[in-house]
């Protein structure tokens, strides 16, 4: 008799909450033989099926800029691995461009700072240096968040991601990291041999012996980069007058410091470089090879010999950065718009 | 028979609601008595209190300057007693001149006796470092860096004669929370005498933030030479140890 009592008090209290918050909670794979990020970065922020689906719409919503044409998504495209393809600079509000290429992103969660200085110092926070740039999406935060909450869809959304249909920024950030923040590429070609499913072509497999002696000192395996902030030696752009990292810590050993990107998806992710000056695998190799200002005081100790490499090693080289495509990533559904 | 199962189901139900219903009331604090304490800040420009816009004042150096806008954030506050001292949970505050309600608010603390009020003029860094937040570190109140994470946790702008820079402005957005340039200040001050936080009971703290102070105490700081800093370096920090001294105990009431 008590048992039942209580029973039937619990279905009361259970029906007196309509619609109770049931979001679908989600956990970051980690890729076999991968390190676990250096901090989790959903710890304060618990990645649910309906958090992420909120994070993509938001992503591709031109709603987040001024005039409606730039969204997340009009810089970072997935079929770029969520670069700009083919641009050196992108383009933002007013016909203006951006001042740094645009990185992929991918493998975020490993990332402990964003953007080539590593000036944004968490993924949540990220989305408001684009968002209120002049020459990106222009915008502020409250004009944004107006614009949600006059929609019929976000406060559904916002009520199935964070249990109540409010809209706020925190709550917008939220969910554009935990989209950005499940990106994963760890399907490459490369990813796949290491895994015992598929093997190197001869070339690749020399390729690959001539990355891990004279690249994995910046790039290294298995995330393509350290993400440490090494100066490599570019001439300075008398354009931009970007001395990169200095412009964060305010400290001359900083100069012309930019953060090592990772080399996962490179075939897609050109042109290369901070300014993007090199639209070709093989210019970037050159720049290594014959191309470094040695007269640089910042200049990286690993890259104070330049690089030697033959032609034949260039190629084998090329070949085996190409292996770092992840086409499970660039036509991943579950990225993409409609879906 | 059955009428007595029925009762004592009643019974036994009974029990169970109260318990339930005092199981889930049950919190750490609930069961210490509290008295109100409300903190009010005056700004002012030596003893009198600053207006916005339409005052013309002169700083140290005899250099005439206006406000236009100041907004600072107080976080951590803290009422120190000899023993168990209170810390106000969650506590970050946006004081802005040009919102008058800003300038007070009150804090629920627990009954004790408290000797003096300690608080961080700034955000403490951990908050920098800890992604999207809401309320008083919404990025949306334009304190919050996006080129380079981290609170603006002073901001005090106007115009000067002697500024040489665009519009003779003056503009000082004072950040950084790590490294030899961390503008963060602790602040403690004594209270000039025993507050007495009782249940029932309000207290109040005028706290006076002189802005005299920022151009001189630890460094010298003249418009002419320094109309402006807008990154974390060696003037925030510069610019914050001076008002560092820029917070008095005006007065106190135990009611």
């Amino acid at each position: 008799m008590v048992f039942v009592c209580s029973a039937f008090l619990f279905i009361a209290a259970s029906k007196k909450e309509t619609d109770p918050y049931k979001p679908t909670y989600l956990t970051l794979e980690i890729p076999k033989g991968w390190p676990k990020p250096a901090t989790n970065i959903f710890a304060n922020n618990p990645l649910t099926e309906q958090g992420f689906q909120l994070g993509k719409k938001l992503f591709y919503d031109g709603r987040l800029s001024k005039d409606g044409n730039f969204p997340c998504a009009s810089c970072h495209q997935q079929f770029a691995a969520f670069a700009t393809y083919d641009h050196d600079f992108s383009h933002g509000f007013n016909d203006k461009f951006t001042t740094r290429n645009a990185p992929p992103l991918f493998n975020l969660a490993w990332m402990p700072l964003l953007h080539w200085d590593g000036g944004i110092n968490h993924i949540e926070v990220q989305p408001l240096a684009p968002l209120t740039a002049v020459n990106e999406m222009a915008e502020n935060i409250d004009s944004v968040l107006k614009k949600l909450r006059k929609d019929t869809a976000y406060p559904k959304l916002f009520k199935a991601a964070f249990g109540t249909p409010l809209i706020n920024s925190q709550r917008m950030l939220k969910a554009l990291a935990q989209f950005t923040g499940s990106i994963i590429s760890a399907n490459s070609k490369y990813d796949k041999v290491l895994r015992g499913e598929a093997t190197f072509t001869p070339a690749e497999q020399r390729g690959y012996t001539f990355f891990k002696a004279k690249c994995t000192g910046c790039h290294a395996e298995p995330l393509f980069t350290d993400n440490s902030f090494r100066n490599n030696g570019l001439d300075i752009n008398p354009y931009l007058n970007d001395y990169g990292r200095m412009r964060i810590t305010n400290n001359k050993s900083d100069s012309l410091k930019f953060k090592v990107p990772s080399l996962r998806n490179v075939a897609l992710s050109f042109p290369y470089m901070h300014d993007g000056r090199f639209y070709s695998i093989g210019q970037a190799i050159d720049h290594y090879s014959k191309g470094i200002n040695t007269n640089q005081p910042t200049l990286d100790s690993l890259l104070k010999k330049r690089i030697t490499i033959s032609n034949a090693e260039k190629n084998e080289l090329t070949y085996f950065l190409i292996t770092l495509t992840d086409t499970t990533l660039t036509k991943n559904p579950r990225f993409s718009l409609h879906q | 028979m059955v009428s007595t199962v029925k009762k004592s189901a009643v019974v036994l139900l009974a029990c169970f609601v109260i318990i339930i219903c005092s199981s889930n009331k049950k919190h750490p604090y609930q069961n210490k008595k509290t008295g109100r304490v409300t903190i009010s800040f005056i700004n002012t420009v030596k003893s009198v209190p600053l207006v916005l816009d339409s005052v013309e004042y002169s700083n140290p150096f005899g250099e005439a300057y206006h406000v236009t806008k100041l907004k600072y954030y107080i976080s951590n506050i803290k009422l120190n007693a000899t023993q168990h001292s209170f810390a106000e949970p969650g506590s970050y505050h946006l004081l802005d001149a040009g919102e008058p309600s800003s300038l007070s608010f009150a804090i629920d603390a627990a009954a004790n006796t408290y000797n003096s009020i300690s608080f961080i003029a700034g955000v403490d860094s951990i908050k920098n470092v800890s992604g999207a937040q809401s309320g008083a570190l919404d990025p949306a109140n334009g304190m919050f860096w996006t080129w380079n994470s981290g609170y603006v946790m002073f901001k005090l702008e106007g115009n000067s004669p002697a500024s040489t820079i665009i519009n003779h402005r003056i503009e000082y957005h004072i950040g950084g929370f790590s490294g030899p340039n961390n503008v963060l200040q602790l602040i403690t001050l004594s209270l000039p005498a025993a507050l007495h936080v009782q249940e029932g009971k309000n207290c109040d703290i005028f706290i006076t933030a002189d802005i005299d102070k920022l151009w001189q105490g630890v460094s010298d700081l003249k418009i002419t030479t320094t109309p402006a800093t807008m990154a974390p370096g060696v003037l925030s920090k510069k610019i914050a140890d001076n008002y560092n001294r820029m917070f008095t105990i005006k007065e106190m009431h135990n009611n």
